[in-house]
């Protein structure tokens, strides 16, 4: 087979995943397009989109997934690490070059899941040493440690991806319970010394969900917010740009952390649950590639991008409607952001990659 | 190659389960996240949407301007002007120091006593607070230009109650203020706002549903920074309707003026259809003063003030005296004990029932005193003489025809219904038979008998049209703004009351010697013919009078040029004697009436000292405190 008929084979094959893709982006755009006003947002948005678009092409087309040499990921992961260490030093969470300001820990999710899977890679079976258990959780907590003070959100949401992640690797039984009772050991005891060492508005934001109404005013104001806009959409939504709390500017972070209540509040349940069902068809077009890849390389990527995906709409959907407690994290296809949006393709086009990888092997 | 393959097969079955696993989780997360989103967006959705609302959405009541009231010949006695008022929202209010600070400097006011104030205000308001009103043009520029840096400090341009003629119409108007918490929570989901001012008194809390029209509302979208955008709904208001009043406005001045620094009431009725000519009640305040609110100072001075400036006395209960002499006269008539006008009874200044000793006014006595007589001079012993032999019941039988101790039909709610006493009345009160020596107190017009100066002129409506007693009206007409007549008042006669001819006649003849030759000559008008008669109302025992505890003077009269066109009473408190205190303000009325130029020179009296004061009988019985009621 030549390699343009492979290449219509995998379009044919995948036409519905890419016509999902293809919907979430214009959601996307869509999103932002009703923000109103700020249209400096919106092409901004458009242009992210379009060199990720090309990225992703160029990636899925003449990347190899399984060319990338551990240590070369060794060696990013430990400049990112450095990045991240200066960055905290400097209590910054955003690495700003002239007019671009880049979030590392979007891309650290990247390095860590190519770190994680070429080192599973090697294995022989599914199943982990302790040793080596430990050693990869050492390897996921290096970075995190830098990322804590700066953006406590993130890191834990990290944290929470690749741990769930190594669980589906044969995690030790012994010491997952052993963990889990240290945790459980070290939350009682360390939550209440943590408690006061909290900044304020960490403890804000935990009075905040707890009770939003009450802290109407102060700190459950995001989380009212939020929930009003998610609310008043209903079923059927208010429309695009009609709806009060985007327009009259109620809803903070609208364009980025809280996108997703834009979204419901223009068009409400109907749209969110289309927004899911698509989101949901990616991920789980993404879980079926784990299946299909040959090597456990691409069947840990593939889990990873899934896993990654599906905690990040779970924490930042999850924080928008009140189930959890609000955290500053982007909603992919509907955040606005650079390093998001550039995140996003990158990752998709490594699973993209490795769907159209498979044919090649023998 | 087979080792390869067997691990393969190996991983895929085993990842199988992992897959599994993976695809739960995902279900499982998305599952979740959905049925939260269906539960704020189906089952809280009217919740979150009412929120949304009540948080971006800031709605105005626009008042419906409140009908005007206008006179029979057209005056407008009760209208709105337009006033910029200043308000501030404490729910969009950023930072009420600096604000507050601001505001004192744009109105060159005083910061401390604003802020006092707005304190004031805050306490006592439940929507927003009305800081300041009347702004002139200056002052809304200032604040108008600046509006941007003032989030929360409104002003507004509001129809407000203004009364042109001030206290000459107090009492039958009444007045508006604003609405009380009480009442607002009774009365919001009849479309009032809480800034809304209510009727209180009088015609304006009478008609207060006709006057009142209806709110309109303005809708605007504020967004997350206080700011006010566009307008998302409008409903416009509906101007109340207009009052008409049967009232004429040059004959209520006149009252007012003449009344002005006394206490008491004036009333004028149509005799013809118990229209309400004139109703004026003193001393009066203000109702202007109402909109803007009394300092309570001041108004502990209108509430403690004897002479009860708030009361309508106009519609408040007084022994009659000697007015309700031509009642007893008829009652005496009709029960045969006064047996034509040639009936006479021999007046030597003093009557004697039983061990009891009653004065006539004139010690002298009158002498041989007839019908006409006896009411032109107003005789107390020939009215002793009924009173000792006529039956209470009957008499009063005969004063209710009149209306009294009924209400008059003008429908004011602090309407006195007075006291027509009887026997049952006696026994039900004091579990105690009648006395027919207190009989002879009521007969000229004492003892329990209790009448509002409304009742007695009502009742000489009877005399004046030949028996028609019509209910009292104020409202001719209510008519929308467009000119649309709405409501049109029909008189309503109550009853008729059937006096012969003979009667009729003499009674009346009495009543215009009375003006003609008798007690009331300072009422007599040329041109045009007076009946009436005075009365000097007792109010305490003569031993304890002072200057306050005075008599009571009434003089109730009907004028016309053969026809009686217009029936007045006329009651000043503590005023002295009804002759040469009532009668000439009566006088006085009718010359306005007829537009016959007033004279205000003294008109020389019959008699230089007090008139006509029975002695009033004192029941062998504790005696109940009904004729000595000081109002």
């Amino acid at each position: 087979m030549s390699g343009t008929t492979r290449f219509k084979e995998f379009i044919k094959e995948n036409m519905w995943v890419f016509l999902v893709l293809f919907c979430l982006i214009l959601i996307n755009i869509i999103n932002q397009l009703s923000m109103g006003e700020t249209s400096g947002y919106f092409w901004k948005n458009v242009l992210w989109h379009l060199i990720g678009l090309v990225l992703f092409c160029l990636l899925v087309i003449f990347f190899d997934y399984r060319k990338v040499p551990l240590g070369f990921v060794w060696i990013v992961y430990f400049l990112m690490v450095l990045l991240l260490m200066v960055l905290a030093l400097f209590k910054k969470r955003w690495l700003v070059i002239g007019a671009i300001s880049i979030q590392p820990t979007e891309f650290l999710k990247i390095i860590l899941l190519y770190l994680l899977s070429l080192y599973i890679n090697k294995k022989k079976e599914l199943k982990l040493e302790n040793s080596e258990t430990i050693f990869l959780l050492g390897v996921i907590l290096l970075p995190l440690i830098f990322i804590l003070p700066v953006d406590l959100d993130y890191a834990f949401i990290i944290g929470t991806m690749f741990f769930s992640f190594l669980l589906f690797f044969g995690f030790p039984k012994r010491l997952l319970v052993g963990l889990v009772i240290l945790g459980l050991i070290l939350f009682i005891i360390l939550t209440p010394i943590m408690w006061n060492k909290l900044k304020p508005h960490q403890k804000g934001r935990i009075y905040g969900y707890l009770d939003p109404e009450k802290y109407y005013k102060t700190w459950g104001y995001q989380l009212s917010q939020s929930l009003i806009a998610i609310g008043s959409g209903g079923i059927k939504g208010q429309g695009l740009k009609k709806g009060w709390s985007t327009r009259l500017d109620y809803l903070p972070a609208k364009n980025t952390d809280l996108a997703f209540s834009v979204f419901a509040e223009a068009f409400g349940l109907l749209g969110t649950t289309i927004f899911l069902i698509l989101y949901g068809y990616l991920l789980y077009w993404g879980l079926m590639i784990s299946t299909k890849a040959k090597d456990l390389l691409g069947k840990a990527l593939s889990l990873g991008i899934v896993l990654i995906f599906m905690w990040q709409a779970f924490f930042n959907i999850g924080g928008a409607s009140g189930l959890l407690p609000m955290t500053s994290i982007p909603q992919p296809f509907l955040s606005y952001g650079g390093s998001i949006t550039i995140a996003t393709y990158l990752l998709l086009s490594i699973l993209f990659n490795i769907a159209f990888k498979k044919v090649f092997f023998k | 190659m087979f080792d390869k393959w067997q691990r393969r097969e190996n991983l895929d079955e085993e990842w199988k389960k992992r897959y599994f696993i993976g695809k739960v989780l995902l279900f499982f997360i998305l599952g979740i996240l959905w049925l939260r989103l269906f539960y704020l967006q189906v089952i809280k959705h009217s919740y979150y949407l009412k929120k949304a609302k009540a948080r971006s959405v800031v709605s105005y009541v626009i008042k419906a301007p409140r009908g005007e009231i206008l006179t029979a010949d057209g005056v407008v006695v009760a209208t709105n002007r337009a006033t910029f008022q200043l308000y501030i929202d404490l729910e969009n209010l950023a930072n009420e120091e600096s604000t507050l600070k601001k505001l004192s400097f744009l109105l060159k006011e005083d910061y401390g006593s604003l802020k006092e104030r707005f304190y004031l205000a805050k306490k006592m308001s439940f929507g927003r607070i009305l800081l300041k009103r009347n702004l002139t043009w200056d002052e809304v520029a200032r604040i108008l230009v600046r509006q941007y840096y003032l989030p929360g400090v409104f002003v507004e341009v509001e129809t407000e109650r203004y009364y042109p003629y001030g206290e000459a119409y107090f009492h039958l108007l009444g007045y508006v203020a604003r609405i009380n918490k009480e009442e607002y929570e009774s009365l919001k989901n009849y479309g009032y706002s809480s800034e809304d001012f209510i009727g209180k008194k009088g015609i304006e809390k009478i008609y207060e549903k006709f006057l009142k029209g209806v709110n309109g509302r303005l809708e605007i979208e504020r967004d997350a920074y206080g700011r006010l955008g566009r307008v998302v709904g409008k409903i416009s208001p509906k101007a109340g309707e207009d009052l008409i009043l049967t009232v004429r406005h040059d004959l209520q001045m006149r009252a007012y003026e003449l009344l002005k620094d006394k206490r008491g009431a004036i009333v004028a009725l149509d005799p013809k259809d118990g229209a309400l000519l004139a109703l004026v009640s003193m001393p009066s305040l203000d109702p202007n003063k109402f909109i803007v609110g009394f300092e309570s100072e001041e108004w502990n001075k209108y509430i403690n003030d004897p002479a009860r400036p708030l009361l309508n006395k106009a519609i408040q209960a007084y022994p009659p005296g000697s007015t309700f002499k031509p009642i007893t006269a008829l009652a005496g008539l009709e029960a045969g004990i006064v047996k034509g006008p040639n009936w006479s009874v021999f007046c030597p200044g003093y009557f004697n029932f039983g061990s009891h000793t009653f004065r006539c006014w004139e010690k002298k006595g009158h002498g041989s005193v007839g019908l006409i007589k006896a009411i032109a001079l107003s005789c107390d012993v020939y009215f002793y003489t009924i009173g000792s032999r006529i039956d209470i019941d009957f008499l009063a039988k005969v004063a209710r025809e009149f209306g009294l101790g009924e209400p008059t039909g003008l429908g004011f709610p602090d309407e006195k219904t007075g006291l027509v006493p009887d026997s049952a009345w006696k026994q039900k009160k004091f579990k105690s038979s009648w006395y027919q020596g207190e009989t002879i107190n009521i007969a000229i017009g004492q003892g329990y008998l209790l009448t509002t100066p409304l009742q007695m002129a009502r009742a000489y409506m009877v005399f004046a049209n030949g028996g028609n007693l019509y209910k009292v009206y104020v409202i001719k007409e209510i008519r929308s703004k467009e000119g649309k007549i709405l409501y049109k008042e029909s008189p309503t006669l109550e009853k008729k009351v059937t006096i012969q001819k003979d009667y009729y006649n003499w009674i009346l003849e009495g009543l215009r010697k009375v003006v003609e030759e008798g007690t009331g000559k300072a009422a007599r008008v040329p041109g045009i013919i007076v009946w009436g008669k005075t009365g000097t109302a007792q109010v305490v025992s003569l031993k304890k009078k002072t200057k306050t505890t005075e008599h009571h003077a009434w003089f109730v009269s009907f004028a016309g040029n053969s026809t009686p066109e217009i029936v007045s009473a006329v009651l000043v408190e503590h005023g002295g004697s009804g002759g040469a205190v009532a009668a000439p303000i009566a006088g006085e009325l009718y010359r306005t009436f007829y537009k016959i130029p007033s004279s205000q020179k003294e008109i020389k009296i019959l008699e230089e000292r007090i008139e006509e004061v029975p002695q009033v009988y004192e029941a062998p019985e504790e005696r109940p405190n009904v004729g000595n009621n000081t109002f």
